[in-house]
């Protein structure tokens, strides 16, 4: 569930708008020219997007109520002077002005600040736990997207006989389980096991220690399986669903019913000419789960113990460790917006209805 | 909408398929290869190594002992650097450290201390009075290097070191905690080239150069922290060959893996873990009386030294009756044997019995007995009687409707927030639980009426009594204040004052007890239990080992390195790797070869579907 | 009586005949989806459930002073679903956190399509600069990441279940934004709407008489599919411990579950149940808002063509 909260099950993928389209419509780039002014319009609309994010990210947690300095210092004897001279090394003295601006030009130059708990640089602290989420969500973004292309397909194909029912209902079912909710059944059921079924699969964390080499890997990959099938299992329905619509629309298409007049095989037809433009809304919609990535694994990181970005954002949160917030919410945002970005330049290069 | 108006080329295009199939490869490659897949080498393990590995649910905050303030990490500085004395673990008292001598002066004001020549840095170098005296001057120059011990020097006026073997310590005022200096000694020729004590966090060499019985030798953010014994420790080497902290988000994860052989130890367990452990095979669950109490804090008017008052505590707080009416009307014996189903014991005198040479009862006649008609009758008598809708009223109109803050990431907290509320419901007063993940900012500004409170007791009272002084207090409203509540009381101040002089141990206890027994009248700090400390190990991976105290005591959180130091392997040494784990690694590479090998039969299937095409 | 007031009667019970038969239609086309009825059905049986409530358990299954049984008792014929750690039935629990469940879904729901249609509407309708800006606004709000913007507002607003409510509603309701634009667009390039203008018709006027009638069914089917999507943000929020602790919710029995240790101490009856309940909800409502959803837009594939 948590990698598609945002993006509701809507079966409106004729409608062209799968979900998040940051641009107008359909372009209708007829020349490599005109696809040249759409790449810069749209690298200007993300850079937009991007210092939006960075604006919303300092202000919107300047609202967090409390003084970090006075959260920190809880419990022991500072005086006044001491907890001027933590503002002072925060930067917190600062009018907000003068802190924001300070805020952007270090952000431009990749410097995220400094977490107040863990005294190290939030650019530093990020890259450490981003790999471990990369490879678990990025995994498995990739196998539910093939899961979910493959039976949609299968489902368009079949349309309306059980065997699309059930795929189909079997589908919806995953969707609506939260997420949290399926990885701590599996622990219980494959970790800690439960009757005839052994343990066979670590509790949580991403390696045993100790590994080197192929055995590190295998590690890794064993510590994975658990959290993946959750990602996958609530996942998959929406790529699944968009496809199927996608197929079905396109099914029903006026081309479709002349290539057929023409005599060509009719599962030549659907393989060759309705799959790949029903592919576009999916493809779109795979590009924006690959941005909901960092953002979208926080519940199962926790259920997992995985050693990634969820965790770390949930502990700067109760501080509140501002430079740790604002940091992780500009690469969360960030990851969207860049995805969104693939997404939007790609499109007229699939898009078989554009000539180029 | 235009579903039909542009019309399609239908243009054969296995682009957009292939586009997608190496976009995701080259994500899972990119993701598989920003991931340390090849972290540095590590020692080949020998057969038969026995590693001890600990499940703990805290992060580390730093490496450095100048910044450290959690519990996870002072307990892995306890083991890799040693005080200048530590606690016995059988009744606490103090016993040599790297002192091995200590004494004061007949002024009270200078303690010289004789430090032991038997204790070396792993990297071979002597550990003197130097070393000593040079942590103790930085924290008390550098503001960076006093974050997290500060309070410990904040009564230094001068330390030196006239020989590697003598410390001498000056001080402002006599301190009779002088041998509870909980600061870990730090070898200076390696912590001298620092620059930045407030940035440093000590996590970039392996190992780190340490005198403990153990030396850090890894450590993995949120994943693990290794070390390896310390062959050369004065007190004898530990006996396992390698300890592993290694780091649990989930208590459940940990009692899994706990379950399984993964780990050798958990803490923190739930009153229904603890019962399923109990019945599990090769698992011994210790319940031992914990170091915390656990109380019901009352605001008493928050107010700096300066005199000016602030936040916005309930009024009628300030009336004594009201105080005792509330503890009244809160069922201790309830809270034990429901909340904590029999793991703690019932609060009583502000230090726990664990500490008994502190530990005091109140009296009969002094006692405040749960009695929901004595409330009743209290709160009558001090002018709140119940209005037709049921509500306690005071005269200026104010029904009795108070907020008490909660620790959302206390499930305690939450529980006996739900008792309460139907307590104190049924007597006419309102309660709301304010849960809070930070609960330190209205704490701070006084906006609270009650609150729930606790805090770790060490073997030395000294902290957890100063924290109730008026000496405590901010300076003003906008100020930060060692103070815990607020409370400023002239006769406990005269007693602690008298307390800190006292250098004669049964003189000093008697003073500690009369302190408590004040506390306890007063009412602002009602202490409702002494929670245990529930923890687990696997008898088939640790045949013995020290608790502290020796007789029932706890294992993680001792004041000092005895339970890790101490614990010896068992003889069977068959789970420790858990056997169980590699028919899982096998079940685990075979499900992750076949989410693979779908992934390309399904890519293969669309390109030869193109390859029909061509032809 | 006037004339044109017999007028604007007459046309004011057109126009109710001409809804009520376009409601008919849309119930016989709806009734041809089998997963929508299914899906109504369990709805009308939970929400019945919930009404019930308080005759089925009563109030007095949440007090914790008066709890019938032991602490995490097995399923028994007391407690068919067993005890939580303060002895209450854990059936009565479930019942009665139907009741927050679905009215958080709700509301919550309800407050993100509403912002989502004004903003639509008022968008699609004056255009220009007016809409640049609000799209714009619209976008940027998409690319937040909203379960990371509904924790944070979670985290500063106090424990209660308006937080809640409103955390889900602000940060879900860009995608109806979008919907309603182009419907609204749609709806203002027919010529009626033109003679409207022509008449004397005020912005305020075509905006509430002729375009949001023709933008209502598209707001139901978009509720419907928010308030599963709602339902389980709720119980992600209460499971992260971000809910309200004085009320009983799924999400929350979730939360209470795991702190008692019921994952590791195998006691899966605890756990069970509340997941199984919101996955139900979350599904029922999924089904019907697809349901409306084809019927509204036939030749979307759910149809049985």
């Amino acid at each position: 569930m948590s990698t598609t909260s945002s993006t509701p099950l809507v079966e409106g993928a004729a409608d062209g708008p799968v979900p998040v389209k940051t641009g107008p419509s359909g372009p209708r780039a007829r020349s490599a020219r005109a696809y040249l002014t759409y790449v810069a319009g749209k690298l200007g609309g993300a850079a937009v997007s991007l210092f939006a994010v960075l604006v919303t990210s300092f202000f919107l947690f300047r609202i967090i109520p409390g003084d970090p300095v006075r959260t920190m210092t809880h419990g022991r004897q500072v005086s006044a002077e001491q907890l001027a001279s933590l503002r002072r090394q925060f930067g917190l003295d600062l009018p907000v002005w003068q802190q924001f601006t300070e805020y952007c030009a270090k952000a431009l130059s990749g410097d995220l600040g400094t977490s107040y708990q863990f005294h190290a640089p939030v650019g530093e602290l990020i890259a450490e736990k981003l790999p471990a989420t990369l490879l678990l969500t990025g995994v498995a973004v990739v196998i539910y997207s093939v899961l979910g292309l493959w039976l949609g397909t299968r489902s368009a194909w079949r349309h309306g006989r059980l065997g699309d029912k059930v795929n189909t209902g079997v589908a919806l079912t995953l969707w609506s389980v939260p997420s949290f909710w399926l990885g701590l059944l599996l622990i219980i059921t494959f970790s800690v096991g439960i009757g005839p079924i052994p343990g066979m699969f670590p509790t949580g964390g991403m390696e045993t220690g100790g590994e080197t080499g192929f055995g590190y890997v295998a590690d890794v990959a064993h510590h994975m399986v658990l959290p993946v099938v959750t990602l996958v299992a609530v996942g998959y329905a929406q790529t699944l669903l968009v496809m199927r619509a996608s197929l079905l629309d396109e099914m029903g298409s006026d081309y479709l019913t002349t290539a057929r007049a023409k005599g060509l095989r009719d599962d030549l037809v659907r393989r060759h000419h309705a799959v790949p433009n029903a592919l576009l809304p999916t493809v779109t919609m795979v590009f924006i789960n690959l941005g909901h990535v960092a953002a979208g694994s926080i519940l199962v990181e926790t259920v997992f113990s995985w050693p990634g970005l969820g965790g770390l954002f949930y502990q700067a949160l109760s501080v509140p460790d501002l430079p740790l917030v604002q940091g992780l919410f500009v690469v969360f945002a960030g990851a969207m917006i860049l995805m969104n970005l693939l997404a939007d330049l790609l499109y007229p290069l699939l898009d078989p209805r554009v000539g180029r | 909408m235009d579903t039909t108006t542009v019309p399609r080329t239908a243009r054969p295009s296995p682009r957009a398929l292939t586009l997608l199939a190496v976009g995701a490869t080259a994500l899972a490659l990119t993701a598989a290869a920003a991931t340390p897949l090849n972290p540095a080498p590590r020692q080949a393990r020998a057969d038969g190594q026995r590693t001890l590995t600990v499940a703990v649910s805290q992060s580390v905050d730093s490496l450095s002992p100048f910044l450290a303030q959690r519990l996870v990490s002072t307990t892995v500085h306890r083991l890799i650097y040693e005080n200048l004395t530590n606690y016995d673990a059988k009744d606490n008292h103090a016993i040599p450290g790297l002192a091995t001598k200590w004494e004061p002066s007949p002024d009270k004001l200078t303690w010289t201390y004789t430090i032991r020549e038997n204790s070396t840095w792993s990297d071979g170098k002597q550990a003197t009075a130097e070393d000593a005296a040079w942590t103790f001057n930085t924290m008390m120059t550098d503001e960076g290097a006093a974050t997290a011990n500060g309070s410990f020097v904040a009564n230094f006026k001068k330390v030196t070191a006239p020989s590697p073997t003598k410390l001498v310590i000056e001080l402002k005022k006599p301190q009779a905690t002088m041998a509870a200096l909980d600061v870990p000694i730090l070898p200076r020729h390696e912590w001298e080239k620092v620059g930045d004590y407030a940035r440093f966090n000590n996590d970039k060499k392996f190992p780190i150069v340490g005198n403990g019985p153990f030396i850090l030798t890894d450590y993995k953010v949120d994943q693990y922290v290794k070390f390896k014994p310390n062959q050369k420790f004065w007190r004898g080497a530990p006996k396992f060959d390698e300890l592993v902290l290694k780091y649990y988000k989930d208590g459940d994860a940990a009692v899994a893996a706990l379950q399984k052989g993964e780990v050798s130890f958990a803490s923190n367990l739930t009153p229904a873990q603890a019962a399923s452990l109990a019945k599990a095979k090769n698992i011994k669950v210790n319940d031992a009386p914990g170091r915390r109490f656990y109380a019901l804090a009352t605001n008493p008017g928050a107010r700096s030294k300066d005199g000016k008052k602030f936040g916005d505590g309930h009024p009628a707080l300030l009336n004594p009756k009201v105080r005792q009416a509330l503890f009244a009307a809160t069922d201790r014996k309830t809270i034990i044997d429901k909340v904590f189903q029999g793991h703690a014991v019932e609060g009583q005198g502000y230090i726990p019995p664990r500490f008994s040479a502190y530990h005091w009862k109140p009296d009969a006649d002094q006692r405040i007995a749960y009695d929901p008609a004595r409330a009743a009758a209290l709160l009558d008598e001090a002018g709140y009687k119940k209005n037709k809708a049921g509500k306690r009223v005071g005269k200026d109109g104010r029904p009795l409707d108070f907020r008490i803050l909660c620790h959302a990431t206390d499930p305690n907290d939450k529980a006996i927030g739900k008792y309460m509320q139907e307590w104190w419901g049924e007597l006419g007063i309102g309660l709301k639980v304010d849960c809070l993940d930070n609960v330190s900012d209205p704490w701070l500004a006084g906006e609270y009426d009650l609150a729930f409170d606790g805090w770790s007791v060490n073997p030395d009272p000294d902290f957890v009594l100063s924290i109730h002084t008026c000496a405590a207090l901010p300076s003003t409203p906008k100020d930060t204040g060692a103070t815990d509540n607020f409370i400023c009381d002239k006769k406990f101040d005269e007693l602690y004052a008298q307390q800190t002089a006292e250098y004669d141990q049964a003189k000093r206890a008697d003073l500690v007890k009369q302190m408590q027994s004040r506390l306890y009248d007063t009412g602002y700090m009602n202490v409702m239990a002494y929670p245990n400390a529930v923890e687990a190990y696997r008898t088939d991976q640790i045949r013995a080992i020290t608790t502290m105290p020796e007789s029932g005591g706890n294992l993680w959180g001792q004041d000092g390195y005895w339970s890790w130091w101490s614990a010896v392997p068992a003889e069977v040494d068959d789970t420790s790797g858990g056997s169980g784990s590699s028919t899982g690694l096998v079940i685990g590479i075979v499900t992750t070869v076949v989410l693979a090998a779908g992934l390309v039969v399904f890519v293969a299937t669309r390109r030869r579907s193109t390859a029909e095409d061509r032809e | 009586m006037t004339v044109p007031s017999t007028a604007a009667q007459t046309a004011s019970s057109l126009a109710w005949a001409r809804r009520r038969g376009s409601v008919a239609r849309f119930w016989r086309a709806y009734r041809t989806h089998r997963a929508g009825l299914f899906g109504l059905g369990a709805l009308a049986v939970i929400a019945l459930v919930a009404l019930a409530a308080p005759l089925l358990v009563g109030s007095d299954v949440q007090s914790v002073t008066n709890a019938p049984g032991a602490a995490l008792e097995s399923p028994s014929g007391a407690f068919p679903l067993g005890t939580d750690q303060f002895g209450r039935s854990l059936l009565g629990l479930l019942i009665w956190g139907a009741r927050i469940s679905l009215t958080v879904g709700l509301m919550a729901a309800a407050l993100s399509v509403a912002i989502g249609t004004l903003v639509g509407i008022l968008a699609g309708h004056f255009g220009g600069w007016f809409s640049t800006v609000t799209m714009r606004i619209t976008d940027w709000f998409l690319v937040m990441p909203t379960l990371v913007l509904a924790i944070v507002l979670a985290t500063v607003m106090s424990r209660s279940v308006w937080t809640v409510i409103l955390a889900i509603g602000v940060t879900s309701w860009p995608t109806t934004a979008r919907l309603v634009r182009a419907q609204t667009l749609a709806v203002e390039s027919r010529p009626y709407i033109e003679r409207a203008t022509a008449l004397g018709g005020g912005h305020g006027h075509i905006m509430s008489r002729h375009v949001l009638p023709n933008v209502m069914p598209l707001v139901l089917a978009q509720t419907t599919l928010g308030i599963s999507n709602a339902i389980l943000t709720e119980a992600t929020l209460a499971f992260l411990g971000l809910g309200d602790p004085d009320v009983v919710s799924w999400g929350g029995m979730l939360q209470d579950a795991r702190e008692a240790g019921a994952v590791s101490s195998g006691h899966w009856w605890y756990l069970a149940p509340p997941g199984i309940a919101i996955a139900a909800v979350a599904l029922a409502f999924t089904l019907c808002g697809r349901a409306v959803e084809s019927v509204l837009n036939p030749k979307l594939g759910v149809s049985t063509r």
